[in-house]
């Protein structure tokens, strides 16, 4: 179960280092769970860029050194929801009490490049991320008929979202018209319709259901984990090296969830999905079976996905307005899902929320999709 | 070209060829084979390659030792040819770091007649002309390499001539 969810704000912070913006998610964490850094058996830590060897033991020797396990993980946009994940079967195999998953990310400014100096890719001119959606985008467009304000009012619902979020990197809310106008990354999608690159730290702790009273926890408060799915890319006639190629990627894992879980999409309360640009939530929200493939757009459109909708989607915010720190972003998840679940929300409290979903994508073809359940 | 078939075909591939030091190398010669790499003048000519699995038929564009498919290593190596229909295309506005080339550019997502798609730059082609399914053909074009060296060979996409 998850038993603590930390979170610090994310958004541009000069001044402090990454091992600052973790402390300051894992403390929450600590203090929301009730229970002391010692408790902790396993640690594993997200992140991306490199910051020297070993940080999630220097970031955490801070808090004192316990022996415990320590992992680095490193799983592109991913990291975060990986490090969750691995946390999850760290405990389900029983080999220990209490498990840290935090991630924290200082992503440099300007487009996000997968390739190293010189490789084909950079004279090809496809080691773009958002030409990669923006290609995706295009061809969904001509497919399904969506127009341009379909995929803008994805990042409209994102903002007014995050506008009730204090932890959120934008918060200010802005038209379909002002989304189109803003300039174009690529054609389709304008800057509005793309994630910022962020920084910002998440942790959750997880601890077994029938551990929790070892250790004093407050059972009401804490969160089942229903299904923990981690895939990679599987051949799709297509070739594998361009995520513009497998957009719905994503299914097969969720596949794996709803069995794991004994759940299906119509148990489904709300979401969070990768929408590292407007296209990723329709094709995600698609991939997992909330709405036939094609028609995420027009649900959309509808209202559908927005906090008063039937199926709320980003509730916090998502990669749009929350921006992204690779790291941190699929633990970010998690931590909105179980705000939800325990309907501590506020103002974003979704009604009767008892089934959240968090999906999570990574270069690689990677795909995390955990099920969340209340009680 | 290649001296060898099967799985070691791709590294022998990559081994430099030391008879092209004044003229473009491809950027991948698991991906571009160029036709006219004997010292001749004229135009860059090649085809775009890659690997065919033996077992299970599945086609790959560009390097493979395993087969993507079935993880099967009796690949054997095919020319893929020059021509394709673009699957997608977008009007890139802010370039990716070291983009070597003109802003805005056009990236082409093209569908390969034997399955595999191709990203590459899309040229000579006004903007309002480009359309998904439109027949495109491959060309290549010299580009200054990132770190000195010969110019790199970069296969790109234009609209096919036939207009078939």
């Amino acid at each position: 179960m998850v038993v603590g969810v930390g979170l610090h704000p994310f958004g541009r912070f000069p001044d402090k280092d990454l091992s600052a913006l973790a402390i300051e998610a894992v403390l929450p964490a600590l203090k929301d769970a009730g229970v002391k850094w010692k408790d902790i058996a396993i640690a594993y830590f997200g992140h991306v860029y490199y910051q020297g060897m070993s940080v999630g033991e220097t970031t955490l020797s801070k808090l004192g050194l316990t022996g415990v396990p320590i992992v680095n993980v490193e799983n592109a946009c991913s990291s975060g929801s990986t490090a969750f994940w691995q946390a999850y079967w760290g405990i389900t195999t029983g080999l220990y009490d209490m498990a840290l998953a935090f991630g924290a990310e200082k992503v440099p400014r300007g487009p996000v490049t997968v390739t190293a100096e010189d490789s084909p890719e950079r004279y090809i001119g496809g080691d773009h991320m958002m030409a990669g959606y923006a290609l995706r985008s295009k061809r969904y467009m001509e497919d399904t008929g969506a127009p341009a304000t379909a995929l803008a009012q994805v990042s409209v619902k994102a903002r007014q979202n995050a506008s009730m979020n204090p932890y959120a990197h934008r918060k200010d809310t802005y038209t379909i018209e002002e989304v189109l106008n803003s300039r174009m990354v690529a054609d389709p999608l304008t800057l509005f319709q793309c994630c910022p690159t962020s920084e910002g730290g998440a942790a959750a702790v997880l601890c077994a259901r029938e551990n929790l009273a070892d250790y004093g926890i407050d059972e009401s408060r804490a969160v089942s984990i229903a299904a923990a799915v981690l895939t990679s890319g599987d051949y799709n006639g297509r070739g594998a090296d361009h995520s513009a190629f497998s957009p719905y990627r994503t299914e097969p894992a969720a596949l794996q969830a709803y069995e794991m879980s004994g759940l299906g999409p119509e148990d489904v309360d709300l979401v969070q999905v990768h929408d590292a640009a407007t296209i990723g939530e329709l094709q995600q929200i698609e991939a997992l079976h909330l709405f036939p493939f094609g028609e995420a757009w027009q649900g959309t459109v509808e209202g559908r996905t927005a906090l008063s909708g039937d199926i709320p989607v980003n509730t916090d915010g998502g990669l749009l307005a929350m921006g992204h720190p690779f790291g941190a972003s699929g633990i970010r998840m998690i931590h909105e899902t179980v705000t939800q679940l325990r309907g501590e929300a506020g103002p974003r409290q979704v009604a009767n929320a008892r089934v959240g979903v968090a999906q999570c994508s990574g270069a690689g073809d990677v795909t995390t999709v955990h099920i969340l359940k209340k009680g | 070209m290649l001296g060898m078939v099967g799985q070691w075909a791709c590294i022998m591939a990559d081994m430099p060829n030391t008879n092209q030091s004044v003229l473009p190398v491809s950027i991948d010669h698991n991906r571009l084979k160029l036709t006219n790499d004997d010292a001749n003048n004229g135009p860059l000519g090649g085809t775009l390659t890659g690997f065919r699995c033996k077992e299970c038929g599945a086609s790959v564009f560009g390097p493979a030792i395993f087969c993507q498919s079935c993880t099967s290593t009796d690949l054997e190596p095919v020319d893929l040819g020059d021509q394709g229909v673009l699957y997608s295309f977008t009007i890139v506005r802010i370039p990716p770091a070291g983009w070597p080339g003109d802003v805005p550019y056009v990236l082409g997502q093209v569908e390969l007649p034997s399955g595999p798609q191709v990203l590459a730059e899309v040229i000579d082609c006004e903007h309002s002309d480009l359309k998904i399914g439109m027949p495109v053909e491959m060309t290549i074009q010299a580009v200054p390499a990132e770190n000195g060296g010969p110019d790199k060979a970069v296969y790109k996409w234009r609209p096919a001539k036939s207009g078939e």
